[in-house]
């Protein structure tokens, strides 16, 4: 049977914010439909109040013409509504079996008879008396998923489901996710990333600010169109100048640098060694895993290497900590905002006061000038957009993009003379993307330089006048970026050679 | 070597005895903890039902009266601890110390007309039989029937825990109040059911020391073995035969360093004293080394205050 969901004028409003604005959309089985948005474009709220986790100030939700009261998860569960949320509704201590069985009426045998056919059925393979704190994210989500099948639904939601899978997983999803859409069960799938709105969905709703903005056929769309609609503006593109004021003067040489890691986990490092000229962006590429961690820690200065050597300005800083080479106007960008760059439960005005201790002078005899500090983060706040100005704030409740213009403009307002980062864009939405790019490019013009370790190759090709790949631990050569292409930039991360 | 084993049964029969009220109360705190909430007033829910049991027998001359009503009033200060942390959101630390102090001065006001006030003989089980039998007699019979609940309750809550149903929604509940509200569970009704519980047995354990153990009201009788019980539940790393364990240990330790002290044996009195909680703790730990499983019996909410989104 078919299934058709209706939403008619849904509204939520929070204090000080307006999540849902009159939003109305169409649904009908045998296809999969994309709800596309920025976060906190009100994407998730929406799939809140369709899961029955809060209730909408107004409007209602039809299912085959029948209208739904979601007071309750149970309601929706009821109404066979699957939802698999993007923090998993699992518990981490309890066995796979006793997550699928918690809220089933049925009994553990049938139960068990159940789940396996749903495994063989869709070729998922999970053990099924592990508990869930073994099980990898993309095994996490499909005991999510099997969750939702037990129950046979007709409407599958999935929330941003792809942020914490491989490559691999991502494309076994996939699959599943078309497999259930031929089957009849009605797909709604939330993202905030185009190229899956594109590879997987039939048709596509854009949210911006609490508002659909269009609803498409995904082959009438491409990706600058989506982006377009889901920021509202047009994006500037981004053109890196050709390195017309390289001086030519090198402001970095790393040599003989090896790094032997007593942790079996880590990545030893191999005779790396390369330059740095002034205003260059240095790109290195490579696959997660392969050493980047153990190189940004070196050149930071969080870990010390006792071979080889690195100077900075003429200067030997191999020794020196990274209060030290702050002092040298270094400046770092980490890959985890949360937990390397900030501290999420302090305040914002109080993050900025982490680094810089000695340059600035926001301590006096000891004591936090707590006006000092404010000023100069109110100044970030408001050079680097980030989206309040309430320097009050807990760090924790900015969002990812936010949080990263934060940590730049912390590290930039300096103006340092070189700036390492490490992913500076994972995890980010195309807007916040596209402003942390001008601002690398940017800093380049000035004649700062960059070093940008990086999984994105996209980014590094846009952003860097060199590029070197990382593998097991090793620097490949280092090629000016005319001359690298994707393919070549594959070939050498997954340890080919090329001439 | 008759007499030896004789003494032997009465030995053991007497660290079993001693170590009931512990074993209630770290039962009780142990479904709590195990739903996510810390309550630190296992302390002032035993005094509290120290002191009515006792005040209910001497007024109605009734002993399951007696029973309940300590049952009851531990509940009943359990559930002040509920309203203010999971209705209102209080911290769970905080809120259980209040508790204790609160019961502790409660049961002093309410104990001062029961001072030295004889207790009643509380009937006792099987009684011949433990003459019958040598060594196993004295242990095993000749209790009162609070005991043999003792004994029996740390298999029923395991059983619980891991069997049925209602014990695995506890048990979610505990690892991720929110995702077992996002799952349709009524965390606060889980929460709430598992804080009575744990105050009724608190107040069971306190009501064995005033009317079964010592059998009369002396102000603070619980010397801290709500902080004990409290302890036994982290130890035991929430598994309630290691807490039937530490209990044993604890209460055998006592005993015995207590028989030691009246022999005279040349070890300082301090640290007899001391003995027992060293020793509980050094088994417990040595018990409870395996890590993954200290992670799966942790309850990962233990403190955490949830409220639900609207």
């Amino acid at each position: 049977m078919n299934t058709k969901l209706k939403i008619s004028k849904i509204s939520k409003i929070y204090p000080g914010c307006i999540a849902n604005n009159n939003v109305s959309l169409n649904f009908e089985s045998g296809k999969i439909y994309a709800l596309l948005g920025e976060n906190g474009a009100g994407k998730s709220t929406l799939v809140k109040i369709l899961s029955g986790v809060i209730n909408p100030d107004k409007g209602q939700i039809f299912l085959n013409d029948k209208l739904l009261k979601l007071t309750s998860p149970k309601d929706a569960k009821n109404n066979n509504i699957g939802m698999v949320f993007q923090h998993f509704n699992l518990f981490e201590t309890l066995s796979v079996f006793e997550n699928l069985s918690i809220d089933s009426e049925k009994n553990n045998y049938q139960l068990r008879i159940l789940i396996n056919n749903i495994l063989k059925k869709y070729n998922f393979k999970i053990d099924l008396d592990v508990p869930i704190l073994n099980l990898s994210a993309g095994q996490k989500q499909k005991v999510e998923i099997v969750r939702c099948l037990i129950r046979n639904p007709k409407v599958l939601i999935m929330d941003e489901p792809t942020s914490v899978l491989t490559e691999q997983e991502t494309e076994d999803l996939f699959l599943s996710l078309k497999k259930f859409s031929k089957e009849g069960i009605l797909i709604i799938y939330i993202t905030h990333k185009l190229k899956e709105v594109l590879s997987l969905c039939d048709e596509v709703a854009v949210m911006r600010k609490g508002k659909v903005v269009s609803i498409s056929r995904t082959v009438d769309e491409e990706l600058s169109s989506l982006a377009n609609k889901m920021i509202g503006e047009s994006l500037n593109k981004i053109k890196k100048m050709t390195s017309n004021n390289l001086s030519g003067e090198q402001i970095l040489s790393v040599s003989r640098l090896n790094f032997n890691s007593e942790d079996p986990y880590e990545v030893n490092l191999v005779d790396i060694n390369f330059t740095l000229n002034k205003g260059e962006c240095l790109g290195i590429a490579g696959i997660s895993g392969n050493g980047q961690n153990e190189l940004f820690q070196i050149l930071s200065g969080e870990t010390l290497s006792n071979n080889g050597s690195i100077k900075f300005r003429s200067k030997e800083i191999s020794k020196l900590n990274p209060r030290e080479r702050r002092e040298y106007l270094m400046a770092f960008s980490p890959e985890d905002r949360i937990s390397q760059a900030a501290v999420p439960s302090l305040k914002i005005y109080e993050n900025v006061a982490l680094n810089n201790f000695k340059t600035s002078n926001f301590f006096e005899k000891g004591l936090f000038n707590e006006k000092k500090i404010k000023d100069h983060s109110k100044k970030i706040l408001s050079n680097f957009s980030v989206n309040t100005d309430n320097v009050n704030l807990k760090s924790q409740f900015l969002s990812g993009g936010n949080l990263q213009k934060l940590i730049l403009g912390r590290e930039l307002i300096t103006s340092p003379e070189l700036l390492i980062c490490f992913n500076p864009t994972w995890g980010l939405d195309v807007g916040a993307i596209n402003y942390i790019h001008q601002t690398l490019v940017k800093i380049n013009e000035q004649g700062k330089s960059i070093i940008l370790i990086s999984t994105d190759n996209d980014e590094l090709l846009q952003l860097s006048d060199r590029i070197s790949v990382i593998n097991k631990g090793k620097l490949s050569k280092i090629m000016s970026a005319e001359e690298v292409n994707p393919e070549k930039l594959g070939l050498l991360m997954g340890g080919g050679l090329v001439d | 070597m008759n007499i030896d084993i004789n003494f032997l049964g009465i030995l053991i029969g007497a660290i079993m005895a001693s170590s009931v009220p512990l074993i209630l109360a770290a039962s009780g705190e142990l479904i709590t903890e195990r739903s996510g909430v810390l309550n630190l007033g296992v302390e002032g829910m035993m005094i509290i039902g120290a002191i009515s049991g006792f005040a209910i027998m001497v007024i109605t001359d009734n002993l399951f009266l007696a029973i309940i009503g300590s049952m009851l009033s531990g509940l009943l200060l359990s559930f002040i601890f509920g309203f203010l942390t999971q209705s209102l959101l209080t911290n769970h630390v905080a809120t259980g110390l209040a508790l204790t102090i609160f019961g502790i001065g409660l049961s002093a006001m309410i104990g001062k007309d029961f001072v030295g006030i004889p207790g009643k003989e509380f009937p006792l089980l099987f009684v011949n039989l433990k003459e019958v039998i040598p060594l196993f007699g004295p242990i095993f019979f000749g209790h009162s029937i609070v005991f043999y609940f003792a004994f029996l309750l740390p298999f029923g809550t395991n059983y619980f825990l891991k069997k049925t149903k209602i014990g695995l929604i506890v048990r979610a509940v505990g690892d991720s109040p929110v995702s077992a509200a996002n799952q349709g569970i009524n965390v606060l009704l889980v929460r709430y059911c598992c804080i009575l519980y744990g105050g009724a047995m608190c107040g069971l354990g306190g009501a064995y020391l005033s009317l079964i153990y010592t059998p009369q009201w002396i102000e603070n009788m619980t010397a801290g073995r709500g902080w004990i019980a409290l302890a036994l539940v982290v130890f035991a790393t929430w598994s309630p035969l290691k807490v039937l364990v530490g209990a044993i240990i604890f209460g055998g330790i006592t005993i015995l360093q207590l028989h030691m002290q009246a022999i005279g044996i040349r070890i300082p009195v301090q640290f007899l004293s001391a003995l027992p909680y060293i020793m509980t703790i050094v088994v417990l730990v040595i018990i409870s080394r395996d890590s993954r499983k200290i992670k799966l019996n942790t309850p990962t909410s233990l403190g955490q205050i949830f409220y639900k989104e609207k």
